[in-house]
């Protein structure tokens, strides 16, 4: 069977917000269509919007967790390395308090992204050193 | 942004571009702009380099880096010298506007000029076309606020808009362009240190009470760090681990050699991104993230516009959505109000924290395609453009500001002005954009933008590379000689890590915003 | 009379059974649409089933079949996505064999909006809705009327106002060459905006277009400048029409005039139609 999708979302670049399609066949993104009658793009994209697919599946991807062992990142899974930030992150709050762990969150993430981590910051953490990179 | 970006096309009469490579940076606004121009609306532009939309403007001129508010004190000094201004909206909605009729009427035509490279004649033109023009929109981007003065400018602008009644109504206003995909959104969601999410701040006690109520913990009434601040701690030990999600100060950051000796003095670095960057070899340990393709979220562009982003496949490898480690991280640490189950349950617990965003629901969004905050309600359609009627203020209030220098200035060490910024085919700290293959042979690497008279004047000579010093680093580089860019200035894109602009970039910032001044640092550049 | 969609919907639902998809457009969330493949496993789908605005059917149906090339298909396809196919198949691109046309007529308003002279399909077996006459392009009969000079004036404005998107290629039902024209470096100088010379960007494209451009206007539509680029394409036409009497998609047999001149054992090589 073929299994062809276009799934309408929203540019990652630019603060402008285009609309796109992305092209998914066989579940492989294969392409970019831009989006008629989108109140803002109308149904044009810019250059990086047009390639915004090609960086995806890049054979750079970070595929595992990795975690430094003598001076380099290795392999590991993701309870080992979750298990080890939350000690180190649990350590440190008890010894030196909240506000020497700091979190930078990310223009680049979804706003459901940065509620939670600036959730886990103050709730978890307990502290107010979140920032991003919003000035830069 | 208190505009929309259709208004632009449909409404606006003058466009003022200050600050702002628009057809790079922002090129789906900048064509909107072109559009209105099409049907007789006034483009002018000002920037130390002729941009794409700078040869289209109907008045261009560059200026010197830095000279921002004199600039607009220059063009206010005109509007009211020969009364220009709205004295209906300046009497009915602002206050302190005799202070700055004061403090502006020093600044004439001819001492900005002085200041600012801008002939006294063209300023006129631009006060005059600027006041005529309404409703008149203020476009802007980096080029105002990446200053040790960026406060100041952006206040300018905002007393520029108002003194010419260019507020609260359809195509007029000021506009801050965005330049990442969800900058807006990470502000709005409390990616701060001094406010939660919806800019409630952290040092109102109801506030406070309010999110323990909600989460059953807060964070303390004391404003958090900044980044900046937050590397400076790392080496007193007063930060002694650093959790960043998506996000690369290792390129991004003004002062690269000290951010480095910042981060190699952190005692636990956690990096979650999708990429090896520059930052995560750094870490400690590195969780591999997704892409927008592979999670579902909404993204909140420049105009406040909610739109949603689908996932299309899915996560790459073993890697796993931001949201669902996030969660697993703090359940981890024992936390509760972490069981989320999809993003769309995380937003219905935004709805119901974030006044502005309490009516922007996945029904509504999958339905209407996208909703502009504030909308506090399911029932309310959205805010369009801001200040209708009245600031969330009350009054309007008009800020008398002097001009002040540039932290560095050019000196016969450092005779060059560098400017920093983007260019169309990359974005950020490059590493999506490097790897598409397409936008990389575009622009495969970096190179300083210097003017053709400053580069006989240094001797290049058919050199393809030269070398670019400040006071706190040096970068080898390609060279592009044109006659676009102010004489005195040179610009490079920030996206090249192998050649990073913010090696040399100066780590001043405003005492208020704490934004680095990258629009102007004192480099010199040699051949060899 | 019954509407055309729901006519459509009814062709749809009788073609379904026999192919392994449909290709037609689909409203989705916040009522923007697109291409979609309605399957008869999920025939629930084409409750969303829509007609405008037109959408680059044919470039979807080229991007499955790379994937699939023995795929049995269906696609609605307006006169110009007819006309699109039918050069893609000249050109190797697609197999007719395996491959359902359902045409789908153009209302005046639609052929208005794209100053379409051939608003209808010719070799669909099955259609839907009543076909009419073209209409004029007074977009390219405007340009046409300027002095030399004003024309100059006009696309020099036009072509500086590109901002180098690539979408007019990209979306180009007739662009699928290997190696692109507008990526070597001899004609179009690469990573930077604005471009030195745009116009060598445009005008190597309408060369390019010769002979193969349909007239669909995707590439006007996808362009955030809104150069009527378009007009090139027809002015082109109408002069390959008068010279070679080759209209692009208009009869299955013709040979298009760029491959006239090859050997007949080279041209049966190229897998062209003989």
């Amino acid at each position: 069977m073929i299994d062809y999708k276009n799934v309408l979302t929203t540019c990652p670049y630019c603060g402008t917000g285009c609309a796109l399609h992305l092209q998914v066949l066989d579940e492989k993104l294969v392409g970019v269509l831009p989006a008629k009658n989108h109140v803002v793009s109308e149904g044009g994209l810019c250059i990086k919007g047009w390639n915004v697919h090609a960086f995806v599946n890049h054979p750079d991807r970070l595929t595992t967790p990795l975690i430094r062992k003598n001076g380099k990142l290795e392999e590991a899974t993701w309870d080992e390395a979750l298990t080890l930030i939350a000690d180190k992150f649990g350590e440190v709050k008890t010894a030196s308090g909240p506000d020497s762990v700091a979190i930078l969150t990310s223009a680049k993430c979804t706003n459901e992204e940065n509620y939670l981590l600036q959730k886990f910051a103050r709730a978890v953490i307990g502290t107010n050193n979140v920032d991003h990179c919003a000035r830069l | 942004m208190t505009n929309s970006i259709p208004e632009f096309e449909t409404d606006t009469n003058c466009f003022l571009i200050i600050g702002s490579n628009t057809s790079e940076g922002h090129p789906l606004i900048a064509t909107r702009v072109l559009k209105a121009q099409k049907r007789g609306a006034k483009v002018i532009v000002l920037d130390p380099r002729k941009n794409q939309i700078g040869h289209w403007a109907d008045i261009f001129h560059t200026f010197r880096p830095g000279s921002d508010v004199a600039i607009f004190n220059g063009l206010m000094n005109v509007i009211i010298s020969e009364s220009l201004q709205d004295e209906a909206f300046i009497a009915e909605r602002t206050e302190d506007f005799e202070a700055l009729k004061t403090l502006v009427a020093e600044y004439t035509p001819e001492k900005v000029a002085e200041i600012s490279g801008i002939p006294a004649d063209v300023i006129r033109e631009i006060a005059r076309t600027y006041a005529k023009g309404k409703p008149a929109a203020i476009l802007y981007a980096m080029g105002i606020t990446q200053h040790t003065t960026g406060v100041d400018n952006v206040k300018s602008t905002s007393n520029l808009a108002m003194l010419c009644g260019n507020m609260g109504i359809l195509g007029g206003g000021v506009n801050p362009l965005r330049g990442q995909n969800n900058v807006q959104g990470a502000c709005d969601m409390g990616g701060l240190p001094n406010v939660y999410p919806g800019y409630q701040a952290v040092t109102i006690p109801e506030v406070q009470k309010k999110f323990q109520d909600a989460w059953g913990s807060a964070g303390p009434l004391t404003v958090g760090m900044t980044v900046t601040e937050m590397l400076h701690a790392t080496q007193e030990g007063k930060v002694r681990a650093l959790y960043v999600m998506g996000e690369n100060p290792m390129v991004s950051d003004p002062d690269l050699n000290h951010v480095r000796h910042c981060l190699e003095q952190t005692e636990f670095l956690v990096v979650q991104d999708i990429f090896l960057t520059e930052t995560a070899e750094m870490a400690h340990v590195v969780l591999p993230g997704t892409s927008f393709a592979e999670k579902d979220g909404t993204f909140s562009n420049t105009e406040r516009r909610v739109q949603r982003v689908r996932q299309a496949i899915k996560p790459v490898g073993d890697a796993k959505e931001d949201w669902i480690i996030i969660c697993e991280l703090a359940r981890k640490m024992g936390a509760s109000g972490f069981d989320f189950q999809s993003a769309q349950a995380v937003m219905e617990e935004i709805n119901k924290l974030t006044p502005s965003y309490g009516g922007i629901t996945y029904e509504r969004l999958e339905e209407l395609g996208s909703l502009q905050w504030p909308c506090p309600t399911v029932d309310h359609p959205g805010t369009p453009y801001l200040h209708k009627g009245k600031f969330s203020r009350g009054l309007g209030k008009f800020f008398a500001l002097e001009f002040k220098e540039p932290n560095e200035l050019p000196n016969d060490e450092y005779p060059f002005t560098l400017t920093t910024g983007r260019l169309m085919f990359h974005f950020h700290t490059g590493s999506m954009t490097r790897r598409s293959k397409k936008l990389d042979s575009e622009v495969p690497e970096a190179y300083v933008e210097i003017n053709v008279k400053d580069a006989g004047k240094i001797g290049l000579n058919g050199h393809k590379r030269v070398r670019v010093t400040s006071r706190r680093g040096e970068i080898e580089l390609g060279v592009r000689i044109t006659d676009d860019i102010k004489r005195g200035v040179v610009f490079i894109p920030f996206h090249f890590a192998e050649a990073a602009a913010n090696k040399l970039t100066n780590s001043a910032i405003d005492p208020v915003a704490k934004i680095p001044e990258y629009k102007v640092c004192a480099v010199k550049v040699e051949v060899f | 009379m019954t509407d055309r969609l729901t006519t459509l919907r009814k062709t749809i639902e009788n073609v379904l059974p026999n192919v392994e998809g449909v290709l037609a457009l689909r409203i989705g969330p916040g009522g923007i649409t697109a291409p979609h493949l309605f399957s008869k496993e999920h025939s629930e789908e084409l409750d969303k089933l829509a007609l405008w605005p037109k959408e680059p059917v044919p470039d979807t149906l080229k991007i499955i079949l790379r994937a699939h090339p023995d795929a049995k298909l269906a696609i609605v396809c307006r006169g110009c996505e007819e006309r699109g196919i039918v050069e893609m198949f000249k050109h190797s691109q697609l197999n007719l064999d395996n491959l359902t046309l359902i045409g789908l007529q153009c209302e005046q308003d639609e052929a208005e909006f794209c100053r379409c002279a051939k608003p209808f399909t010719v070799h669909s077996k099955l259609t839907v809705g009543e076909p009419i006459e073209g209409v004029p392009d007074p977009l390219t009969a405007k340009i046409e009327a300027m002095s030399q000079p004003e024309k100059q004036a006009f696309w020099k404005q036009e072509f500086e106002h590109c901002i180098k998107c690539y979408g007019c290629r990209n979306i180009c039902p007739q662009c699928f060459c290997n190696i692109c024209a507008l990526e070597d470096e001899t004609w179009v100088e690469t990573g930077r905006l604005p471009m030195p010379n745009p116009s060598m960007y445009h005008m190597v494209r309408a060369m390019h277009m010769t002979a193969k451009c349909v007239a669909c206007r995707e590439c006007e539509e996808t362009c955030p400048a809104d150069i009527p680029m378009a007009v090139h394409f027809r002015l082109i036409a109408r002069d390959v029409r008068e010279m070679f009497n080759y209209e692009p998609g208009a009869s299955m047999d013709q040979k298009p005039p760029q491959l006239l001149v090859l050997e007949e054992g080279e041209y049966e090589r190229s897998g062209l139609p003989h």
